[in-house]
């Protein structure tokens, strides 16, 4: 048994894992991939012209289907099965099926069934089990956010309830919000590691300067560290260029077994491993002191392990950055670079273009898109068909997505087909 | 003068807690089974899901470990800058809680602190808000 050194308990009863079938391992391969405008999208949103609507979510995820189903170079009847995702509402699996003259034998209802971990990547786990057990042959998902058009809050009494160990809890002492979760991990990291204020405004910094090499994403004007150090703070010390985006956007991904993608026009990406780790108690303690990584170095190895593939062998990394901050705790967590020496290994450009580990290429969630990871996922797929243009990791074979929310930690290794 | 707050999370368990709380006393639950001390409050122990608890009366004492500061407004009752902290009180627990009479512009790691209990009121009426104030 290994001790937490803190909390003087077992580690592993400060972890939940899901654990998924390591036989599905590479026999899923994604062979279509459409977005939405992330960057037109988001202008309009905000010149709000007279002739302006909201997008909504069952358009939004239609145009991302459409884009998938010519990217796949596919028939619509090929379609039989079908797994839509509208965490805010808006449209319904049948309504998008019928949207898109989509006939599904196969229809995930939810993707949120308990066997697939929770977060916002469920519906997309869901499609691969779907896959990999042969409950369809080719399987559209689609996962839409029109965060910026629901109006969505992120603190406050703005939510209400939730489970014992949800940030919900603090309002009378006044803490709440995804950004006060990201100001205590780095508040306290500031001061174990002895950062200066400026260090974490490199992460910042080269995911602008990524997205500038991407046309699709949100936020492409050049970033300095003057610009940096003089935004606002959100939450002390996270400022509001630390902090991820809020836009409308949705994700379509068509996924077929492995043996059946072959004669495409473009590279099948290979699902290989993931693996799956969610705090089980004491939250703060995992969050702030630890930065989740007993979760991150567990859910790391078993996704490594599930692939065949060491850290070592992977060429890219898109880590879920709601946070500037949590890019780091991934990047030490999976063990790319050890416990407080990230900032450091992210300043002496280790994860930019041409570095040791090219990160989050087409500018993340912070300058490029929140589509809750699922666009990180998509420039996965851009770099293993080596169909990155500016901003391709060179050779790039096997790349490693990471979600990652305040309490848990879902890796995902893919591979390029050979 | 009652500090007007955020409403609190009230029921089960977390009436217990305020109601402590108003006598001047900050209790946590302690599993009778694993001797876990859960918080926030709940109907079984988070560590062992054991359903026998008792409420047990803390120090109070503990050392602050991290710290935040909001400067965009989330609450309408509450003004910006505003202060946070988190203090691991000596038996264990992590609690997010508000300097008292200091700021989180002169704060370091482990600084000592203890719980004192702030005059509050929420919709649901008066209630004593445990903060902490340096040792």
């Amino acid at each position: 048994m290994q001790k937490n050194r803190w909390l003087g308990v077992d580690v592993n009863d400060l972890m939940e894992s899901v654990h998924l079938d390591p036989s599905a391992s590479g026999r899923v391969a994604i062979i279509g991939l459409g977005e939405t405008d992330y960057g037109a999208d988001y202008r309009a949103a905000r010149l709000k012209g007279p002739e302006y609507v909201a997008p909504d979510a069952e358009s939004l995820a239609c145009r991302a289907f459409e884009r998938a189903l010519s990217d796949s170079g596919l028939q619509r009847e090929d379609i039989d099965g079908l797994c839509a995702s509208f965490p805010y509402g808006g449209s319904t699996p049948s309504s998008f099926a019928a949207a898109s003259q989509l006939k599904p034998g196969h229809t995930i209802p939810s993707g949120n069934e308990p066997w697939c971990g929770h977060g916002g990547m469920a519906p997309f786990v869901a499609a691969v089990e779907a896959v990999a057990t042969g409950k369809c042959d080719v399987l559209a998902v689609v996962h839409c956010l029109p965060s910026k058009a629901v109006g969505r809050q992120y603190g406050g009494h703005t939510y209400s309830g939730g489970g014992r160990d949800s940030y919900y809890y603090y309002h009378p002492w006044g803490w709440s919000s995804q950004a006060a979760h990201w100001a205590m991990m780095y508040s306290y990291y500031q001061a174990k590691f002895s950062v200066a204020e400026s260090d974490l405004g490199a992460v910042a910094l080269t995911l602008r300067e990524n997205a500038m090499r991407n046309e699709n994403a949100t936020m492409r004007s050049p970033l300095s560290i003057d610009d940096y150090l003089s935004s606002r703070f959100i939450v002390r010390p996270i400022r509001l260029f630390d902090m991820c985006l809020v836009n409308d956007g949705a994700v379509c991904f068509i996924l077929t077994s492995t043996g059946q993608a072959t004669n495409l026009a473009h590279s099948p990406v290979i699902l290989a491993g993931w693996g799956n780790a969610t705090v089980a108690h004491s939250k703060m303690h995992s969050m702030v002191r630890e930065r989740l990584s007993s979760q991150l170095g567990a859910a790391g190895a078993e996704a490594l392990a599930m692939a065949g593939v060491t850290i070592a062998d992977i060429d890219h990394f898109e880590g879920y950055d709601a946070s500037s901050i949590h890019l780091i705790n991934q990047l030490e967590g999976y063990g790319f670079v050890e416990a407080g020496a990230g900032l450091e290994f992210w300043k002496d450009g280790n994860t930019a273009k041409g570095g040791r580990i090219p990160t989050n290429t087409g500018g993340g969630m912070l300058s490029g898109a929140y589509l809750q990871g699922w666009n990180l996922v998509a420039e996965v797929v851009r770099q293993l068909r080596h169909e990155a243009g500016p901003r391709q990791v060179g050779g790039a074979e096997v790349s490693m997505f990471s979600y990652a929310e305040t309490d848990s930690a879902h890796p995902i290794v893919f591979t390029r087909h050979t | 003068m009652r500090e007007r707050r955020p409403n609190r999370v009230t029921g089960p368990g977390h009436d217990e807690f305020w109601t402590y709380c108003k006598a001047g006393e900050l209790r946590l639950q302690r599993c009778d089974q694993c001797r876990h001390l859960s918080w926030p409050p709940g109907d079984v122990c988070e560590s062992c899901n054991g359903t026998s608890l008792t409420w047990e009366l803390l120090s109070g004492r503990g050392r602050v470990v991290s710290w935040c500061t909001f400067e965009r407004k989330y609450y309408p009752e509450l003004e910006v800058p505003w202060d946070t902290i988190l203090v691991e009180l000596d038996e264990g627990p992590l609690f997010i809680s508000n300097p008292r009479g200091f700021t989180n512009e002169s704060i370091e790691q482990d600084t000592p602190v203890v719980v004192e209990f702030l005059e509050c009121e929420d919709d649901e009426g008066d209630f004593a808000l445990p903060v902490f104030h340096k040792e």
